[in-house]
């Protein structure tokens, strides 16, 4: 059934919410958020203004990686519940306006699969190819380890088959062989599945590691591209506003191969890593370079393509995409304790990083949703959630949703031993001081504040689809730019200073016109011929829509 | 037919939707022979491509020429089929034809037709007795109206018109509600002109009927939680935020509607810089215990809704707010957001009558109107459906103010004389005490 009127670019001028279905509600009480869960949080998603969740996997899995260790890409995680109860999710998720993706991993599966069982134990089986198997584990050493942290190689020792199998991430999750015919063959039936069943679009979990090649890297080969044009054409072929969304941490010349060539004939969005460490660390040095930067070193984009812009995610705070010298004055920063460290990058929530700040978060949120992209929000950050550094790996930023103050922060009736993780219960960031129920109710609470900007943002499509441009003050500490699509110009001014400060910006191209703000409309001075005087308090921001004069 | 005569002859069509879009595409994306023998008649589905890449599907009915509707022979095929309960196939799908056994007869239908009014569908009457609404433009999903009145008509609500048949299409673009054939009640005075005529000349005899039209509410809310088995109309206990979210949407339409009044509407003088303290109001009336339960219901219920046949009232129209989206009309929520439309329908009367008749109600016709009304529908509604003593009374009014707050938008934005009925409502949930 459609419910949705065809709409090619919708991604173009959409807000993301990303979900972890186990943190998010507890709909049976058995301590571990489901789609029964999820699905009666509808509501909620829709007021704030969502206009598509992203679920991390959900697919059955021996939970070693949060379940991007796969062993069954044709089915559900019992926990959360049955096929049926995802059809049920995701057509009740449409009846509200609102699009689905899931995230899915191509390159490996959980080393529990039963195919790499079989290709284990049976090399001349059905499945003895459909895994990178060698006897030599020196080849290929060119590719670098990502989980420096748990990993030392990216071959280990098979005793059963007698080899080593090849996996560019956890020694549990062993990369499929792509050269193999029948494992490109097997992953395209894994999408149409999906996508059969109401699904919306994928996000293509470490899309760059599908190849391996003697004398590279392993990472943007070809062969790779080529098979995604493949999945793309697939997609387009059979399915109508479906969107491929691609990880890729790398830099940003890399990324815009995945999305293909000419008009775009591979992924719809892939995420723009390089700009969420430089936000940050623009904040600390109250300094706009890092992100003017990296904005000028990204290539143009096809115009049916789009950035996905974030500033945290279920991952740790990746800094794969910095200098080392950036890298260690993200540390330095933003993880002054090392067990917020881990691989190449730091584990914690937005609210934390930040301590706290009230200003400092709304200027990030500023600025992502000024940007031209399409932001992905991480659940919780919306209330302002902490983190638990305490429990492992990235475990920490994955804890339960906080509905309101009574028992378990409303996520479950279950008994408290019986959660998959403690819900966090510190003065500061705990269920009784942060939830969703008390920030409904608080007219000014970071809940209503966010939820009037994404508003704003889905006014003006110039966010979506408008062009950018850096406007360059002699102020280093401000970050002023403007985006314009057609008739809608938009001036966005942030100050990153912990001071306030004065700017002057050189407007004489709108010269006449009137600078409306768009949170209150209020009408600022009209634009003359001198620069434009703007003073900003400390981490304040404006976006103005520059309007022609009344009568003209 | 050319795609070009195809698009000027939808777009040309009072029914037609969306005026101002650029409409670039026209295809039959589906057709079904309703009839082989000369002439022969068609349905079409049409879909409509806008140069944004948006999309609408639109219903055709022809015999030859483009629309079949308007011809008394081929309507009358329509209602034949339903009593049928004919089967056709399209190329795609199928359309089923059904009707309910009892209310549809079998007599010959003579006369018909084409009411004049309707913008979005085309409405032919038969004999006075039967009336078919053709639905032009389709949205995927069952239609609420036909939900509703089948719902009510099975189970014996008698104060509808009741439904006698209805077809739909089902296939592999979308399913979709057709039309629907109901009774036709002949002798019905519209509620709201007559509650403007009541309330000028002070009669008494209609101040009484409004507390049967409270009976005939709460009944209707009765019915239509009545049936907890049928997961569609189960009653349902309202979400632990709906409090909390309907508090903050009316809240936020507050604060941005008291922030941009024109300066130059004099009737606003009243709640002028006032928005703070409509806010504070919304905080104390959204302390509730409760929200009670969530259920299908009328969704868009004021006087114009209900007709006055003589003796008891007819409840008409129930495919909920058009601006709506399908999916939202069908959504389960508190019966007392019909209650709180009904209520304003009321405020509308009073102010209205000067306009609209000349002269001026009596001082107390609104707050008469309102008790009548409540004390009926109290004393029928199922008490379980609605939150416990004074939390009803706080919910209704938030339902009051969430609507007084999106009259005073619409009335501003269209009829700027009207403003003067939304500040009054607003002004009187000011000055009222809280319920406690």
């Amino acid at each position: 059934m459609t419910w949705f009127e065809r709409e090619p670019y919708w991604f173009k001028t959409a807000v993301f919410y990303e979900i972890h279905l186990r943190a998010f509600y507890d709909g049976n009480d058995d301590g571990s958020g489901d789609f029964r869960g999820l699905t009666e949080k509808l509501d909620y998603i829709q007021w704030l203004g969502v206009d598509c969740i992203w679920l991390l996997p959900f697919y059955p899995s021996p939970l070693r990686d949060g379940g991007y260790d796969i062993a069954d890409f044709f089915s559900i995680n019992a926990d959360y519940g049955t096929i049926d109860d995802f059809k049920h999710f995701v057509d009740q998720a449409h009846q509200r306006g609102i699009r689905v993706i899931a995230d899915l991993v191509m390159n490996h599966t959980s080393s529990d699969h039963p195919w790499f069982q079989q290709s284990r134990t049976d090399p001349n089986g059905p499945y003895g190819e459909w895994y990178v198997w060698g006897d030599d584990d020196t080849r290929w050493s060119e590719a670098r380890i990502i989980f420096l942290d748990t990993e030392p190689s990216n071959w280990t020792w098979d005793a059963a088959r007698g080899q080593y199998y090849w996996h560019r991430f956890f020694s549990h999750q062993p990369d499929l062989n792509y050269d193999n015919p029948e494992v490109q063959e097997q992953m395209l039936n894994v999408l149409r599945f999906w996508l059969d069943l109401g699904l919306d679009g994928f996000r293509l979990d470490a899309v760059p590691y599908l190849y391996e090649r003697d004398g590279t890297n392993g990472e943007n080969l070809p062969e790779t591209h080529a098979f995604l044009k493949r999945v793309r054409a697939e997609v387009d072929a059979r399915y109508k506003d479906r969107v491929l969304l691609a990880e890729a941490n790398q830099w940003p010349d890399d990324v815009v191969a995945y999305f293909g060539d000419g008009d775009g004939d591979e992924c719809h969005m892939a995420f723009h890593f390089p700009v969420m460490p430089r936000m940050f660390m623009a904040l600390r040095r109250e300094d706009a370079l890092p992100i003017v930067e990296i904005l000028e070193h990204t290539p143009a984009i096809p115009a049916n393509a789009q950035w996905g812009l974030f500033l945290r995610n279920h991952d740790e705070l990746t800094l794969e995409m910095v200098t080392d010298d950036e890298r260690d004055y993200m540390y330095e920063e933003y993880a002054k304790d090392p067990r917020m460290k881990l691989n190449l990058g730091i584990r914690r929530r937005l609210a934390p990083l930040l301590d706290n700040g009230r200003d400092e978060i709304e200027l990030l949120h500023g600025i992502l949703f000024s940007l031209p992209g399409s932001p992905v929000l991480y659940y919780g950050d919306e209330i302002g959630m902490g983190d638990n550094i305490f429990l492992g790996d990235r475990d920490g930023v994955r804890v339960p949703m906080q509905w309101t103050g009574d028992r378990n922060g409303g996520f479950s009736r279950a008994d408290f031993q019986q959660l998959y993780l403690p819900p966090l219960m510190d003065p500061v960031y705990g269920f009784q001081a942060v939830n969703v129920e008390a920030q409904l109710r608080q007219p000014n609470s970071l809940l209503r504040w966010l939820h009037r900007l994404i508003a704003l943002r889905k006014d003006h499509p110039v966010f979506g689809v408008g062009t950018y441009e850096a406007l360059r003050p002699e102020n280093p500490r401000i970050f002023a730019h403007v985006r314009t699509y057609e008739d809608d110009i938009v001036l966005c001014v942030h100050n990153l200073a912990r001071s306030a400060q004065a700017v002057e910006l050189d407007l004489s191209r709108w010269e006449g016109m009137i600078p409306e703000e768009m949170f209150g409309r209020t009408r600022f001075p009209r634009i003359g011929e001198l620069p434009y005087l703007l003073t900003l308090a400390p981490r304040g921001f404006f976006w103005f829509q520059l309007r022609k004069e009344e009568g003209e | 037919m050319s795609e070009q005569a195809l698009i000027e002859f939808v777009t040309g069509q009072r029914w037609f939707g969306s005026k101002t879009r650029d409409a670039i595409h026209a295809t039959t994306v589906d057709r079904a022979l309703l009839r082989e023998s000369e002439p022969r008649l068609e349905l079409q589905l049409i879909e409509i491509g806008y140069d944004t890449g948006t999309h609408e599907t639109y219903q055709l009915i022809t015999d030859g020429g483009l629309d079949a509707l308007g011809d008394p022979h081929d309507v009358r095929e329509l209602v034949a089929l339903m009593r049928a309960g004919a089967t056709m196939s399209a190329e795609e799908g199928i359309v089923e034809f059904a009707s309910v056994p009892g209310v549809t007869g079998a007599g010959e239908l003579r006369e018909s037709r084409v009411v004049v009014a309707e913008q979005s569908n085309t409405s032919v009457v038969f004999d006075d007795e039967l009336i078919l609404k053709v639905f032009r433009r389709l949205e995927a999903g069952v239609n609420p109206e036909l939900e509703l009145l089948r719902f009510l008509t099975e189970h014996g609500f008698p104060n509808i018109a009741r439904l006698a048949g209805w077809y739909g299409y089902s296939g592999r673009q979308m399913s979709a509600t057709l039309g629907i054939l109901q009774e036709f009640v002949v002798a019905g005075a519209d509620g709201w002109e007559r509650a403007l005529d009541a309330a000028v000349a002070g009669d008494e005899a209609f101040i009484d009927s409004l507390r049967r039209l409270g009976e005939v509410t709460g009944k209707m809310h009765a019915v239509l939680g009545s049936e907890p088995a049928d997961p569609g109309f189960a009653p349902e206990q309202a979400s632990v935020e709906s409090l909390g979210l309907l508090m903050a949407t009316v809240d936020e339409e507050i604060e941005s509607i008291f922030a941009e009044l024109p300066e130059d509407v004099p009737e606003l003088e009243p709640i002028r810089g006032r928005g703070e303290e409509v806010r504070e109001r919304l905080r104390l009336l959204t302390n509730l215990g409760g929200a009670g339960r969530v259920i299908r219901h009328h969704g868009d219920f004021h006087l114009g809704q209900t007709l006055w046949s003589g003796d008891d009232w007819v409840i008409l129209d129930f495919e909920g707010e058009p601006a709506r989206s399908l999916p939202e009309r069908r959504r389960k929520r508190s019966p007392l957001r019909d209650v709180a439309g009904m209520l304003r329908s009321f405020a509308y009367v009073y102010s209205a009558a000067p306009f609209l008749r000349g002269s001026e109600p009596a001082d107390d016709w609104e707050e008469r109107a309102r008790e009548e009304f409540l004390e009926g529908y109290r004393d029928t509604v199922d008490q379980s459906l609605v939150p416990f003593g004074t939390s009803m009374d706080k919910l209704l009014r938030v339902f009051e103010l969430e609507k007084a707050v999106y009259e005073l938008r619409y009335e501003l934005n269209n009829r700027p004389d009207w403003v003067r009925i939304p500040v009054a409502g607003i002004v009187r949930m000011l000055e009222e005490e809280v319920p406690v």
